[in-house]
Order: C-alpha cells, then structure tokens, then sequence
C-alpha cells in the first residue's frame, strides 16, 4: 500500500493537479479579452507608465483603509495561514528527503521543530476558520457542508503529518493517510474553492476593476 | 401583469441564459470561500443592522447560485421569491468587494436578466403593497 500511494498515485495526483491548473489558466484567458488598462485608484501606472500606483497601495494598507482595517484579525490570520500552508510542505525535512530519493537532488529546508511550529500554526488557523463557521453569524449565513469538506481537505495532511511525525498512533497507518490526504487536497485543488490559490492572482492582477492590484487589462 | 403572473416560466429559455454565462458564472460560484469579506463592502448590509440577508455573497448564492443548482428547473413563485434578493437587497453599485475577484454584480444582473426575461421585476408603482423597492 505505501509504494502504490509513494509512487504511482504521487504521479496521477500531480498530473491532475498540474493539468487541472493549466486547464484554468487556458479557460480563463479564453474567457477573457484585452482592453484598455484601468488606471485603479491604488494600483497600475499613469500614462507615463510611473508605478505611483505602489505607494499607494502600501500606504492605504498600512493606514488601514483596506481589508486589514475592516478585518484586522482575518487579515493576519489568512496571511500567516497560507504562508504556512505553502512554505511547509515544500520546504519540510522530510518531503526533501523523499525528493533526494526519488532525483538524487537535495533541496533546502527548515528545521524540524520550525516545520513542527508551523504545522500547528496551519491547524490553529484551520481550528479559526472552523469556529468562524460555527460562530460567526454573517459566515454560518452561507456555510454549507461543502466549506466544512474543503477544511477538513485543507487541515487533513497537516494533522495526519504531524501525528505521523510525532508517531502518535500506528506510524504506517497515518504516513499512509497523510499521503493520501496530500494526494486529495492536489487534485481537487483545481475544480474546487481551493482554486483560489491561482484564480486570486489571475482575477486581481488581470481583470480590470478598482480594485485591481494591477494594471488589469483584461475583461470578461 | 395579471396574465404574466398565471404563465408559466420558459424554463428553456432561462437554461439558455445560463448556459451562456456558464463557464464564467460557474466558476465564479465555485471559487467563491464563502469567506464573507464581502459583507462590509455593502453598504446596504452596513445600514441594515449587518443582516446577512444583505451580503453580496448571500445575495449570489441565494439567487442565482440557487439557479445553477437547480438547472434552470424552476417556476415563477421561486423567480418571485428571489425578486426581493436581487431588486431590494442590491442595487448593482458594483461596490461590492472579494478578495478573490468574484464579479458580484455580474452575477445579480444576470439573475435580474433571467427573472425581467420571464416577466418577474419590480412595479414601481404598486400601490396594493407596503413593500417598497427604494
């Protein structure tokens, strides 16, 4: 069972993940259509193409006039969670050492206990968004089961690793669900909300609106 | 009024107008978090006690997320349910903020496109009603 989710399903979850995403980005731009740039209050450049744009930017989140005002406590968490999310699993000891296995090449990484931190930093962030959903009125407005699958998609490979890593449990038994868990959330990545990963960058920097964080030349 | 009221909706037009905008709308439904980010940007759901009935995300979901999810199969009492969602409770300021980029707006005017293409919009000149769409 370990070699079957090590190698082969390693490989399908991949190819789905990656094709998945190739497949959204080649809809989106069919999607979508050039126009003339939109000169957005916060970003973009003038005429002359200066990038003043930037300066504001920084300064309207730094003052608060933007999300981090109105949601100063999502804002951090958010940020903490998907920087952990994303750094963890590609810089953690132990997935260097199965890329070392697999291609003979020795990426950097963190140390355990920083990977061991930030993995409970990633559930503490999942246990937040969790109790948002129970909790807050406005979110339990529109949460259906579906947002609860998506986080426990999200938090699974990280709780599975740690408990795997810290051998709480049968160790074979949670390194093969942690593999798996891994394996699920790459594939659904791209045909569920989690496609957010690649769409936020795709909306926000290329399609025309004022709050566009780029130029957006694009339009529906 | 009286005679659009007893017909019945074209079901197949309606799932041609959704059809049309599927690919885009479709997506749009799916990658939304239903983070409720959203909700400030609203200025009716400022002014209107926070109810949730007012976010922008609730306001999609409910009409023509409800749509989607019901393939088009629906009659003109769920078109009349929705009225309210998507004439009182927005009123296409595009204010409306995602961090993701959902198009918001796009989404309730084609909501009001397939309810006006059935007959189903407000009468600003109902007198018969305490209901006001202002």
């Amino acid at each position: 069972m370990y070699d079957f989710v090590r190698g082969p399903l390693v490989w399908v979850a991949f190819i789905i993940f990656i094709g998945g995403l190739v497949y959204q980005v080649f809809q989106f731009f069919s999607m979508t259509q050039k126009k003339e740039p939109v000169y957005a209050p916060g970003g973009g450049r003038d005429r002359q193409g200066r990038s003043a744009g930037w300066v504001n930017q920084w300064a309207s989140f730094l003052l608060g006039k933007t999300i981090r005002g109105t949601h100063p406590v999502m804002t951090v968490v958010t940020s903490v969670f998907h920087v952990c999310l994303i750094l963890t699993p590609i810089f953690l000891l132990a997935h260097s050492i199965l890329f070392y296995e697999s291609w003979g090449v020795t990426p950097w990484s963190f140390s355990e206990s920083t990977a061991d931190v930030m993995t409970v930093i990633v559930l503490a962030c999942c246990a937040f968004f969790l109790f948002r959903r129970i909790f807050v009125r406005r979110v339990r407005a529109i949460t259906t089961a579906y947002d609860y699958l998506i986080l426990l998609i999200a938090a699974a490979p990280f709780l599975s690793g740690y408990l795997a890593y810290h051998q709480w449990f049968d160790y074979e038994t949670m390194l093969i669900a942690h593999i798996l868990a891994g394996e699920v959330m790459l594939i659904v990545i791209p045909f569920t909300k989690l496609g957010h990963m690649l769409f936020f960058f795709l909306y926000r920097f290329f399609i025309g609106s004022e709050y566009s964080f780029g130029q957006g030349t694009r339009t529906w | 009024m009286v005679e659009e009221e007893k017909k019945p909706v074209e079901t197949d037009q309606i799932k041609e107008m959704l059809d049309r905008e599927k690919p885009k709308m479709k997506r749009f439904l799916s990658y939304c978090a239903h983070c409720s980010i959203c909700a400030e940007s609203c200025f009716l759901y400022m002014t209107h006690d926070k109810d949730p009935q007012y976010m922008p995300s609730f306001k999609v979901i409910h009409s023509l997320g409800t749509l989607y999810k019901k393939k088009g199969n629906v009659d003109r009492d769920f078109l009349e349910s929705i009225k309210g969602i998507i004439w009182r409770n927005c009123v296409l300021c595009r204010r409306c903020y995602c961090p993701i980029g959902v198009d918001i707006p796009r989404m309730i005017a084609l909501a009001r496109g397939i309810c006006r293409s059935q007959g189903v919009c407000p009468d600003y000149g109902e007198t018969d009603t305490k209901e006001s769409w202002l």
